[in-house]
């Protein structure tokens, strides 16, 4: 049992870590899918974001480039112009003039002329300007020694680059603090000297809305800087035209990627960065703008673009680490519950394996009837017990023992596992108090003060007990409250039983024992009342009727117990099974009380011959077993008979036979004496007074009288001739 | 059959010894008529080896019986099988004699 909980275990715990081990794999899997759908899908997004800020990078410099364009068209278009207006220099008003008036995108456009290129005019600088607000051009002049041109950059770097120059953004405090820049071209005269400056004002503020309005994501964010790395357009307003890149990325604590990020766009260079500030990644793409040299930027942080799939993938990720906790803890319950159901279903098949060996054992206590069984030769028996559960309370026994068998049929009330101990201890009792002793009423006389000096739970026990003698075939019997057997004879008769208390019931009882002869071929059925109260399915009894209409064809013993079962099994059909059914036959078949013995015995009419008749019933009652004082009687009646015969058939000195027919069975002694004499009924003789005193009594008269007395049916008749005088003695 | 008959005084013992059955009946009541001339005195039956007995020998008990009673003699019965008791019984002559075990 131990051996096999302990595989039963290792069994489970095998299963368990199968189970788990099936779990763990489908998770790996699982896991490895979503994160190679992750990463595969998180390069697209990075690749999505990236075409996007690229092409937001190119379509925002386009716009600017359209715009500088229209400046520096503006600007080159009014350079031949200028040039021929340096001698009349009041016309160079006029050009200014126009190119505000023509160029909407140019605030502002002046004529700086070099210092006393004129002779006599030290500074000369027309210009003209929209005020903001305004559409209408203002002509003036830069001419003045506090601002002092030449020394202003757009002045002087347009002087050094022939094709012109883009002035760094500044922020214009005369016309209306605007951020502005201004391209400048140097203008030559006639003889090939550089004679002024033209130029135009760009207001920046579009740039800020333009740009500003970049948004390639929710969070993401666009910058411009100058080429000296001036923040031009930023989300922190305060930072725009008061700080630099530089200073800003000098201001981190981690300052290599921001500088490497900004040395790339100072330099005007394109291109994409990952930074990473205050744990938070971004992805930098940048792009310098022709013709400024500016460099523009998109940062995005990661979160805007993994994020959706972020939260997408922890979602699904949370899903599954869901799903896989509820298989491991359905897994468990599984198994916990296995396992529960394992011991219980352990418990109750022990419980079930403890009751068929109780049944066994129960089985090997009742004595097996079987073909190769040894028997006694003059006792054919068949027996059968069906217990209505594993165990039961119902039993029989039987063994021989000098000469005699005995044997019992009990039932204890109730079912079940008490029924069977108590079952247990009635057979024990039975075998150990009939090992010595032959009396069926001392036997249970016995039992039944152990069992009720033991009965604690107020079990009973009906048992029919006997014994019966083989050689003789006289069965002393005693019933304690069973249902009495039933005698096969040529009809069916239940045995005579007296009504004894059933076995436990209380100590001291006095039991009463009965005796019956049974015959060659003579049977006894005994059955618990299992068979008769067996129901079927509409709750009908089998009852007594049905037995005896099994029983009424005469067969073998195991013929007559199969044919009971089936009758049986057939009457209840598929109603489940009542009580315990137990049925034993006993048949009687002694040889020497087999079939009738028959004798003729022909006498002369000589009073003589008297000796042979007593030597031919010596010789029936030995042949029959009739014991001594029956022998005599017998003896007595016939000899009375035929002296009768011998002295008073025949006429005196006349010979004469007389005849005695015997047919002897196990029931009757039969005798016929007959003669051929006169006729002569002895049975109308007067019967003998045998009140009488002796002075009245004749002396004669007796052996009629005898004959009556001790035969039980005495008839005359006179056939063919004859007298016939039957005499029959029940020997029962 | 054998019959022996002893006297001593007024007692006279028989001693039946075998089957009385009807033969043996008509020679036991020849050899035992002379007893009731004599039947003043005691007779006693001794049947302790009397094997069997039918109706031709209880007659010869009842004929000796009657023939004491007349003389006023007595006869006693003593040692009867079971089997000769049951024919006593059966005839009620445990009635009529004094009956010894």
């Amino acid at each position: 049992m131990k051996i096999s909980n302990l595989a039963d275990k290792r069994l489970i715990k095998t299963g368990a870590i199968t189970g788990l081990l099936m779990v763990v794999v489908a998770a790996v899997t699982l896991e490895a899918t979503a994160l190679i759908q992750y990463l595969y899908s998180q390069k697209q997004l990075k690749q999505e974001a990236s075409l996007r800020a690229e092409s937001q990078l190119e379509a925002t410099k386009n716009k600017i480039l359209d715009v500088t364009g229209q400046a520096e068209s503006a600007v080159r278009n009014n350079i031949w112009i200028a040039q021929w207006c340096l001698d009349v220099p009041d016309s160079l008003y006029r050009v200014t003039q126009r190119i505000v008036e023509d160029n909407p995108a140019v605030v502002g456009s002046a004529i700086a002329i070099v210092p006393d290129y004129y002779k006599g005019v030290h500074l000369l600088a027309p210009y003209t300007f929209r005020r903001l607000g305004s559409y209408e051009p203002v002509t003036t002049s830069l001419a003045d020694e506090s601002y002092n041109y030449p020394e202003q950059e757009w002045f002087k770097k347009a002087l050094e680059n022939e094709k012109g120059y883009w002035s760094e953004p500044y922020v214009d405090e005369g016309g209306g603090e605007l951020l502005m820049t201004t391209f400048s071209v140097p203008i030559k005269d006639r003889s090939g000297h550089i004679a002024a400056v033209l130029t135009a004002d760009l207001s920046l503020d579009w740039l800020t809305d333009l740009v500003g309005n970049v948004k390639v994501y929710p969070n993401a964010y666009s910058m411009m800087i100058s080429r000296t790395g001036q923040f031009l357009v930023c989300p922190v307003e305060t930072l725009i035209m008061h700080k630099t890149i530089q200073e800003v990325t000098n201001s981190m604590e981690d300052t290599s990627m921001m500088n490497s990020l900004s040395r790339s766009m100072l330099k005007g260079e394109s291109g994409n960065q990952t930074i990473r500030y205050k744990g938070a990644t971004s992805y930098v793409y940048f792009s310098p703008m022709e013709r400024t040299g500016w460099s523009m930027s998109i940062v995005i942080p990661e979160n805007e673009i993994y994020g959706n799939i972020r939260r997408a993938g922890t979602l699904v990720l949370f899903l599954q680490l869901l799903g896989l906790l509820m298989l491991v803890l359905i897994i468990r319950a599984v198994i916990k519950n296995a396992l529960k159901f394992r011991e219980v279903d352990e418990k109750k098949k022990r419980m079930e394996g403890e009751l068929h060996i109780a049944s066994a054992i129960q089985m090997a206590m009742i004595p097996k009837i079987s073909a190769d069984t040894p028997t006694h030769d003059d006792t054919e028996l068949s027996a059968s017990i069906t217990p209505a559960k594993e165990v039961g309370g119902d039993f029989y026994d039987y063994y021989f023992r000098d000469q005699k068998l005995f044997f019992c049929i009990g039932d204890v009330s109730g079912k079940g596992v008490p029924a069977a101990l108590v079952m247990a201890v009635s057979r024990s009792l039975f075998r150990t108090v009939s090992s010595h002793e032959s009396s069926p009423c001392r036997i249970l006389s016995a039992m039944n003060d152990f069992m009720s000096d033991t009965n604690e739970n107020n079990m009973f026990v009906t048992l029919f007990c006997g014994v019966l003698d083989i050689p003789s075939g006289k069965l002393r019997y005693c019933n304690a409250g069973h249902n009495p057997p039933l005698v096969l004879t040529k009809d069916i008769k239940p045995l005579p039983v007296l009504p004894n208390l059933p076995l436990g019931v209380m100590q001291g009882m006095p039991f009463q024992e009965q005796e019956t002869v049974l015959h060659y071929d003579d049977a006894l059925f005994l059955y618990t009342d299992g068979l008769t109260e067996a129901e079927n399915q509409e709750h009908e009894l089998f009852g007594e009727k049905r037995m005896e209409a099994v029983l009424h064809k005469r067969r073998g013993v195991q013929e007559h117990l199969e044919a009971m079962q089936k009758a049986v099994a057939d009457f209840v059909g598929v109603a489940p099974k009542s009580d315990d059914l137990t049925m034993m036959f006993i048949h009687y078949m002694n040889k020497d009380q087999k079939s009738t013995t028959e004798r003729k015995l022909v006498l002369h009419n000589d009073i003589q011959q008297i000796s042979r008749l007593a030597e031919f019933v010596e010789n029936l009652a030995e042949e029959r077993n009739l014991d001594k004082t029956l022998a005599m009687s017998l003896n007595l009646a016939l000899e009375e008979a035929v002296t009768n015969v011998i002295m008073y058939a025949y006429p005196e000195g006349e010979g004469g036979d007389v005849e005695i027919d015997a047919s002897i069975d196990d029931r009757t002694a039969e005798f016929v004496i007959s003669d051929s004499g006169k006729p002569f009924d002895p049975t109308a003789a007067p019967e003998a007074d045998i009140s009488l005193n002796v002075e009245d009594r004749p002396v004669g008269g007796l052996g009629i009288f005898l004959v009556r007395k001790i035969m039980d049916n005495v008839e005359y008749c006179r056939e063919d001739g004859k007298n016939k005088l039957s005499m029959t003695k029940n020997l029962l | 059959m054998e019959v022996n008959i002893t006297r001593q005084d007024k007692v006279t013992t028989v001693q039946l010894i075998g089957r009385l059955d009807t033969p043996a009946s008509q020679e036991v009541a020849k050899t035992l008529e002379p007893l009731q001339e004599n039947a003043s005195g005691t007779i006693i039956l001794d049947c302790n080896q009397l094997e069997y007995i039918s109706s031709s020998g209880l007659r010869i008990f009842l004929t000796l019986r009657k023939a004491s009673m007349a003389k006023g003699g007595n006869v006693i019965v003593r040692g009867m099988n079971e089997e000769i008791r049951t024919v006593f019984m059966m005839t009620g002559f445990l009635n009529l004699f004094q009956i010894e075990d």
